[in-house]
């Protein structure tokens, strides 16, 4: 059973040097910045935040100069992004541009795709969501109703998205939809799938934001109603959609935000550690001791990545560990403290704690729900 | 050694163990003296020795397929052991005779050193306690607190009255008492002799990772081959979770392993230098964290694996458990999930909330590769 290689990666010479270019533009741009907003960092959406990324070339980080890019490497590209959100800066408006959408314009997109959408993307300006899920269709995503027709002008998109993070200040939405075979025809419903590009601007989009638990707005509904989707903004081939969303999920499920979410709340933890708690002393080696083996089950992950290798086993098994424990981060804490501390204190770990009680729920149900990963687990552990 | 030669190894160790007789008792239960020579001749309780000293000039990293093996297979012989003494006696610059093949390690001393230092030969009186192998070994090595500093003293064990006693695995963890017996000592660098634990911790990681590593695919062979309600019982979601958690906590046993092995071969490598004295020199941290990540899983891989098993997996007669019982024993063994988690906790709440980041971050940025 080869199947779990987690062969620890070195960083490159030179990292120690970057990583403290980064923690510079960090003291100037993201210093001070409220445990609260910390928290689940690469949610919040900052604009002046992105464009100043964007000014450093640090968007984009490994695409090519003639998009953009900075032409580094995908571990100097790991070493910022974990930067950013150990620092709980708020790179919540390009994140995905950045993760997902920028990679799969690199890959998929037309020339004319990649000139318009990338330099934007990475100067900050440009700002991506996915739709994917829709009311009948989660963690089931082959079930997508959201129909594109081809006309002889353009596609004329019908249907709805749900769950869409972003939606509502985002530019563009890659949107899965069907173009072929229609969802309930057995066997046959991975097929007739395309991506299109979809600029929210567009006539007939109508962006419903939806109130999270804790009273945020981060995800929406969204409704196509006869909206005319140029014909050259499909992404890659028509019927390829399947493949191509599902060939991006390594990238998405295996990097440093699916295990730092918490991360907030553990640095005002430890700020107020009792060096006299015996539990405290425990609790924090251990959550120490699971956070770096997650950051070396990550960084091997990314290491594979980087050599053109698709470990997507090794990413869902990152992944699902690494969101127990951002999940679980809260409630240990909480279980901690509760004698010495007011949920409803006005204070940094009181608020940190607080909020993240409520939204870390949320954590193994984005991206792929903790069943649907550990499904893929035991698939490659050959038990499906 | 590179990584080929790592694979290598690790194939001739595989096949070398699978060859060894038709039962897992054969390898996990009764002493195999057979198996122990060939060991001894492939030269692997020098692995660690430097090349200077007469060994193999192998690192820690070298010596991880090895751990893996011996646990992947549950081999009761105590090679780690044998191997991480003649590290110790080799760092301590003791000579240590090569026809004595078992020299063991005791690291829980109580009793005292008489005479001088200088003043040889000393002689020991007291208990080891918990001695691998005890009741097997030639000769053993422990460390003494003594007037002028620890000192590494080599005993002969059959001078010892033996008290065998066991862990919960069935491994002989004997007490063996000495009474003004003859030792050859030298100075141990206080270092050293606290880096032991380490050692043995270590190495207890990579025992460990390669027997869950085995118990995983063994529970998954059994899930597809035992057939109830009509289906193999791996078929049904709810045995299909339990694995893919049990899976996932054995692939971060073994990146912990592989990542704490290769920190500790480099750190070994740096000893004495700049760059060595401004990371810590020495892989404690990977290491502690390492172990204690182990520990922690083998709650899930135990559990997982006799659930899985059912009753068949509660007999004697059935393989699993020399890989549970073991994984059980090691977890209490160089280090409780206690011991561990409170040494990093408290070594982490006294460096201080603005250095957590960056200390993690640093010590693997020290260890990067040039370009």
């Amino acid at each position: 059973m080869d199947l779990l290689n987690f062969e620890p990666v070195s960083l490159p010479a030179g990292t120690a040097a970057w990583r403290q270019q980064v923690r510079g533009f960090l003291a100037e741009h993201a210093a001070g910045i409220d445990a609260e907003r910390r928290a689940n960092a690469w949610a919040v959406f900052d604009e002046g935040f992105s464009r100043a990324l964007g000014a450093r070339g640090w968007i984009g980080l490994t695409w090519p100069a003639p998009y953009g890019g900075a032409g580094r490497s995908a571990l100097e590209r790991y070493v910022l992004l974990e930067e950013l959100l150990a620092a709980g800066a708020p790179v919540g408006a390009h994140w995905i541009a950045d993760r997902q959408s920028g990679p799969a314009l690199l890959r998929y997109g037309s020339e004319l795709q990649r000139q318009r959408f990338l330099p934007a993307i990475t100067r900050g300006e440009c700002y991506f969501c996915i739709g994917m899920s829709e009311p009948g269709a989660g963690s089931d995503l082959a079930a997508v109703r959201t129909r594109a027709e081809r006309r002889a002008d353009h596609w004329l998109l019908n249907g709805q998205k749900l769950w869409t993070t972003h939606a509502h200040r985002a530019h563009m939405m890659i949107t899965l939809v069907r173009t072929g075979t229609e969802a309930g025809q057995a066997g046959k419903r991975h097929e007739g799938l395309s991506q299109l590009l979809v600029d929210l601007k567009s006539p007939g989009v109508t962006v419903r934001p939806i109130v999270d638990l804790a009273g945020e707005v981060h995800f929406n509904e969204v409704f196509f109603d006869d909206v005319r989707v140029p014909h050259d903004m499909l992404l890659g081939q028509e019927g390829q959609g399947w493949v191509q969303c599902t060939s991006e999920l390594s990238l998405e499920r295996s990097g440093p935000e699916r295990y730092l979410s918490s991360h907030a709340l553990f640095v005002e933890f430890l700020r107020c550690a009792d060096p006299q708690s015996q539990a405290q002393r425990i609790e924090i080696g251990r959550l120490t001791a699971e956070l770096w083996t997650l950051r070396q089950m990550s960084l091997a992950v990314a290491g594979r990545l980087a050599l053109g290798q698709d470990p997507a086993l090794e990413a869902a098994i990152v992944k699902d560990l690494g969101n127990s424990f951002e999940q679980a981060l809260p409630r240990r804490v909480q279980a901690l403290l509760d004698d010495g501390l007011a949920l409803e204190d006005d204070t940094a770990l009181a608020r940190v704690l607080a909020l993240l009680l409520q939204t870390s729920p949320s954590f193994s149900l984005r991206g792929g729900t903790r069943e649907i990963l550990r499904g893929i687990i035991a698939r490659g552990l050959g038990l499906r | 050694m590179s990584t080929e030669q790592g694979r290598m190894l690790a194939d001739t160790l595989t096949r070398l163990f699978r060859d060894q007789g038709k039962t897992q008792a054969a390898l996990s239960e009764a002493w195999n003296d057979g198996l122990w020579q060939q060991l001894h001749e492939m030269g692997l309780p020098q692995l660690l020795v430097p090349e200077d000293q007469g060994g193999a000039g192998g690192t820690m990293e070298d010596a991880l397929p090895v751990a893996q093996a011996l646990g992947a297979f549950a081999v009761a012989l105590p090679l780690g052991e044998v191997m991480l003494a003649r590290q110790m006696a080799a760092r301590c610059g003791l000579p240590l005779a090569e026809e004595a093949s078992l020299v063991g390690l005791a690291t829980t001393a109580t009793g005292m050193l008489g005479g001088e230092a200088g003043d040889e030969p000393l002689r020991f009186t007291g208990t080891l306690h918990g001695v691998p192998w005890g009741r097997h070994l030639q000769r053993l090595l422990a460390v003494i607190e003594h007037p002028g500093g620890p000192r590494l003293i080599e005993l002969p064990a059959t001078a010892a009255s033996c008290r065998p006693a066991h862990n919960p695995a069935g491994e002989p963890r004997d007490r063996l008492q000495f009474d003004q017996a003859p030792v050859h000592s030298v100075p141990c660098p206080p270092p050293v002799a606290q880096d032991l634990i380490y050692q043995g911790a270590l190495w207890r990681v990579g025992q460990m990772a390669g027997a869950m590593h085995s118990l995983l695919q063994r529970t998954v062979d059994h899930a597809r081959d035992r057939v109830q309600f009509g289906k193999p019982i791996g078929s049904f979601q709810a045995v299909q979770q339990q694995l893919a958690l049990f899976g996932a906590e054995t692939a971060a046993v073994g990146c912990a392993a592989q990542a704490a092995f290769r920190c500790a071969a480099r750190a070994a490598s740096r000893v004495g230098t700049v760059a060595g004295i401004e990371t810590g020199g020495d892989a404690h941290f990977e290491i502690a964290a390492a172990k204690l990540r182990a520990n922690l899983a083998v709650e899930t891989a135990t559990g997982v694996a006799h659930q899985v098993h059912g009753a068949i997996g509660f007999t004697r007669e059935h393989d699993l458990h020399h890989f549970t019982r073991r994984l059980l024993a090691w977890r209490s063994e160089f280090g409780s999930d206690r011991h561990w988690s409170e040494l990093l906790g408290q070594a982490v709440i006294s460096r201080g909330v603005d250095t957590f980041w960056a200390d993690l971050t640093a010590r693997g940025d020290a260890m990067a590769v040039p370009a």
